[in-house]
């Protein structure tokens, strides 16, 4: 008696009475959709299907790789961020990055997008199915052992939480990201994988100074990084006697030597627990 | 023999001093500037700290490498573009620059580090805005960052102050300063002292309350607040009456840095009109401290002083400008004061310690007012009602001025416009604008000037009148130049002596609010202003 009662607040009930099985599903519906309503947001109705993120890539390389790129890990030149780790940040939701799509960003390069309702959750779909898969890994270490290891190792380079150095990335929240595999890749063999805003160069004055850093940007007659003490420094190139590009991370590589695999395992369980 | 044994301990001294510079290399990193290197403010010719230059509000630079005689051939040497749209207003900001590195606040929060030396940046901040801003959406713009070791602090149009990592852009703390729901926005430069980030608050034009706060740079916990409205029986209150609900909303905004004078340890700030801007019958009274000049204690943020421009304003006359601190020959005397170009169209000199007016004369044709009374109050001619006084945006704005000292010039950017005002009272409604009543301004008749007047009088000593009423700010420089931006996008320099100009540039956008910077760069002397979405460098030419 409560479900016919539920059905008929709905105004196109009045005329007709329909199938048993469309009104379970309308009912169903309704059950999703008066909870996420109350707390104003909308549910994806596409979530987690697969042949969703499938059309949802499709229409993403026909309309927005031009900007975010063809793999939406954004193009080097153009302010439209990497999109494969929209749901690590705090706070986010399907609802909210299909508002985006849809209204895009004021004042900024994302306009907003007259796409349908379904193809803009397919969208949502597909960006969600481009997070990390084992991003939920769990960790079997010592989180204490891990945060000192992290402080006399890590924190020099890397922000962890608002403290720490700025040579390398910040780590914040980095577990939710980026798998474990290429987490323990990026500790073991840190030249494998030289990510944008973080390619090593190395430069020599003109009075044969010799300077390492990391480039933040460059063009044909200047060059800008950040050195070793973590300085912001830009040059022009025509006051360089040399540049030079290796091919080896400005991070120290951590072996079985420096650390072992249960110091590994107590430093991912620490990062994880951020 | 002597001589060989000096030529080698000279070659040992070389030697170690090289080798002290190449450990420092893979030393220590570098800290950023500290409140003592703020304090010197342009003691070091090759940063500019704060968004003054230095706490006093003067913004004038010691800088002589640029001259009347050569200032002729600046010439471009890079353009930034920001990427970002900008409701009409564009940039209002003033750079800060730091070891070769330009920190830069701009329209919808974006912000930047770029290269001084090429233009190009090393980060961008963008911040994810909510979509129903109120005041920030109709002003979507922001006036630059404080500074403070490796700390940067910025506003943010819903009314948060945040806190970043100047190396990476990284945020290290957000906070809220107020409910943008409501009618808040934040657009100031934070005014940095030691340990303390101050700044203030947009809204006045909504049913909102304003405040000047004080906040702990390393943890964002706020250490006091000053209400600009004072609550029911507080002291002041008695200049409204006596309704908590119109006190609630009375209005009085921040929205302008501040200066400082850390020996008498006061801040100076401006407060804004008071809500609604122009219907004045359901706050009967002067309504403090909107309009004035405020002087806090900068540990407490107890007010020691304040001086009212604009009793009970009609106008929408804020009086966020940058208070201008100098010491001073008075009548014959040293003295400490504070000057003030006013949007009511008066320029006033004031004791800085204890607040006593020593001046206020008009510097405009203002027909509102031609002069103050004995007790510092202005004999009110025309209210707005009848005619052809200064429009809303007033006889000058936020856009700063500059003092030179020696000539004793206080030198401005005034507005001269006609305006008539017709109150009627508004609803009020959170969220929503409540000016009560319209404003209709006679274009033909509206004209600007770079005015140049002498403080110790108020007279002017030179003009260089522009076509539009325009809002580009002033620097000046100790060889004796005066820099200026007007409303069709000129960057300028003066003869300090004359107002003859010696250059311009045309940066292809009105500048609104920029004041320049200048700055030493490899041996070059630096000026730029920052003019709608481009930010460009000038230098003499190499030789």
């Amino acid at each position: 008696m409560q479900k016919l009662k539920i059905m008929t607040k709905q105004p196109y009930f009045v005329t007709a009475v329909p199938g048993i099985t469309v009104l379970r599903g309308l009912l169903l519906t309704a059950v999703l959709l008066i909870p996420a309503l109350a707390l104003g947001q909308a549910v994806n109705p596409l979530d987690s299907s697969p042949r969703a993120a499938a059309a949802g890539g499709s229409l993403f390389r026909a309309q927005c790789a031009t900007c975010h790129g063809a793999d939406a890990r954004g193009i080097a030149g153009i302010q439209a961020p990497d999109l494969t780790q929209l749901w690590s940040q705090p706070g986010q939701s399907d609802s909210a990055v299909f508002q985006t799509i849809r209204n895009g960003i004021p004042g900024s390069i994302m306009p907003p997008h007259a796409f349908t309702d379904t193809e803009t959750w397919m969208l949502v779909t597909y960006l969600k199915s481009l997070g990390p898969a084992d991003s939920m890994a769990s960790y079997g270490g010592d989180r204490g052992r891990g945060a000192r290891l992290f402080d006399k190792n890590c924190s020099g380079c890397h922000l962890l939480n608002g403290s720490g150095g700025a040579l390398g990335p910040d780590l914040t929240g980095i577990a939710t990201r980026r798998s474990r595999q290429s987490l323990v890749t990026s500790i073991r063999e840190p030249g494998a994988v030289l990510v944008r805003g973080y390619r090593p160069v190395t430069l020599v004055t003109r009075d044969n100074l010799r300077i390492d850093g990391t480039i933040k940007s460059e063009d044909a007659f200047s060059i800008q990084i950040m050195d070793r003490k973590q300085s912001l420094r830009g040059f022009r190139k025509k006051d360089l006697a040399r540049l030079h590009y290796p091919d080896r991370s400005l991070m120290p590589e951590f072996n079985q030597a420096t650390l072992n695999d249960s110091e590994l395992e107590d430093l991912l369980s620490y990062l994880a627990g951020q | 023999m002597n001589k060989s044994i000096d030529r080698i301990y000279r070659k040992q001294q070389i030697l170690f001093v090289l080798f002290a510079l190449m450990a420092g290399q893979s030393g220590a990193q570098q800290q950023g500037p500290t409140y003592e290197d703020i304090l010197q403010g342009f003691a070091d010719p090759q940063r500019w700290l704060t968004y003054s230059g230095d706490y006093s509000g003067k913004r004038h630079s010691p800088l002589e490498q640029i001259t009347p005689a050569n200032v002729g051939q600046l010439r471009p040497i890079w353009t930034f573009q920001t990427g970002t749209t900008t409701r009409g207003r564009g940039f209002e900001t003033t750079p800060l620059v730091d070891n070769g590195v330009l920190y830069v606040t701009g329209s919808n929060n974006y912000a930047w580090a770029i290269d001084a030396r090429s233009g190009r940046a090393f980060w961008q901040y963008r911040r994810n805005l909510p979509d129903d801003l109120t005041y920030g959406s109709s002003a979507p713009v922001n006036r630059g960052f404080g500074m403070l070791g490796n700390q940067l602090f910025m506003v943010t149009l819903d009314a948060h102050l945040l806190a970043f990592d100047r190396r990476n852009g990284e945020i290290l703390w957000d906070v809220q300063l107020a409910d943008y729901r409501v009618g808040y926005a934040a657009t100031l430069a934070p005014l940095v002292i030691d340990d303390k980030v101050i700044v203030g608050i947009s809204g006045g034009e909504y049913a909102t309350r304003g405040f000047i706060d004080a906040y702990d740079p390393g943890t964002g916990e706020r250490i006091w607040r000053f209400n600009t409205i004072p609550g029911p029986g507080e002291p002041g209150s008695e200049t409204w009456p006596d309704d908590p609900e119109v006190l609630a909303r009375g209005g009085g905004g921040t929205w302008m840095n501040g200066s400082y004078d850390p020996d008498l340890n006061l801040i100076y700030w401006g407060v804004g009109n008071p809500n609604p801007d122009y219907f004045g019958d359901l706050r009967p009274g002067d309504n403090l401290y909107s309009n004035s000049l405020v002087a806090l204690d900068a540990d407490t943020g107890e007010l020691r002083w304040h001086y009212q421009f604009t009793p009970h304003d009609l106008n929408d006359w804020d009086s966020n400008h940058m208070p201008v601190l100098a010491d001073i020959q008075w009548r014959g005397l040293p003295r400490k004061v504070v000057m003030v170009g006013n949007r009511n169209g008066f320029f006033y000199v004031l004791d800085r310690a204890t607040g006593d007016l020593l001046l206020g004369e008009p510097f405009t044709a203002t027909s509102w007012a031609r002069e103050l009374d004995a007790q510092g109050r202005p004999i009110v001619l025309n209210d707005g009602s009848e005619g052809c006084v200064p429009d809303p945006w007033g006889s000058t704005n936020f856009m700063p001025p500059s003092f030179y000292p020696g000539l004793d010039l206080f030198i401005l950017t005034a507005r001269e416009t006609c305006a008539t005002y017709v109150p009627e009272e508004p609803r009020y409604v959170p969220g929503q604008a409540s000016f009560g009543g319209v404003v209709f301004i006679d274009g033909e008749q509206g004209y600007g000037a770079l005015r140049a007047l002498d403080v110790h009088s108020g007279d002017l000593a030179w003009e260089f009148t522009y076509p539009s009423p325009t809002f580009g700010g002033v620097m000046t420089t100790a060889s004796g130049l005066v820099f200026a931006g007007d409303h069709e996008g000129n960057f300028m320099a003066f003869d300090v002596n004359t107002g003859e100009n010696l250059w311009h540039y045309q940066t292809g956008s009105r500048i609104w609010g920029a004041a320049p910077i200048t700055f030493m760069l490899d041996g070059r002397q630096i000026v730029m202003i920052p003019s709608g979405t481009t930010l460009t460098a000038f230098a003499l030419p190499e030789h």
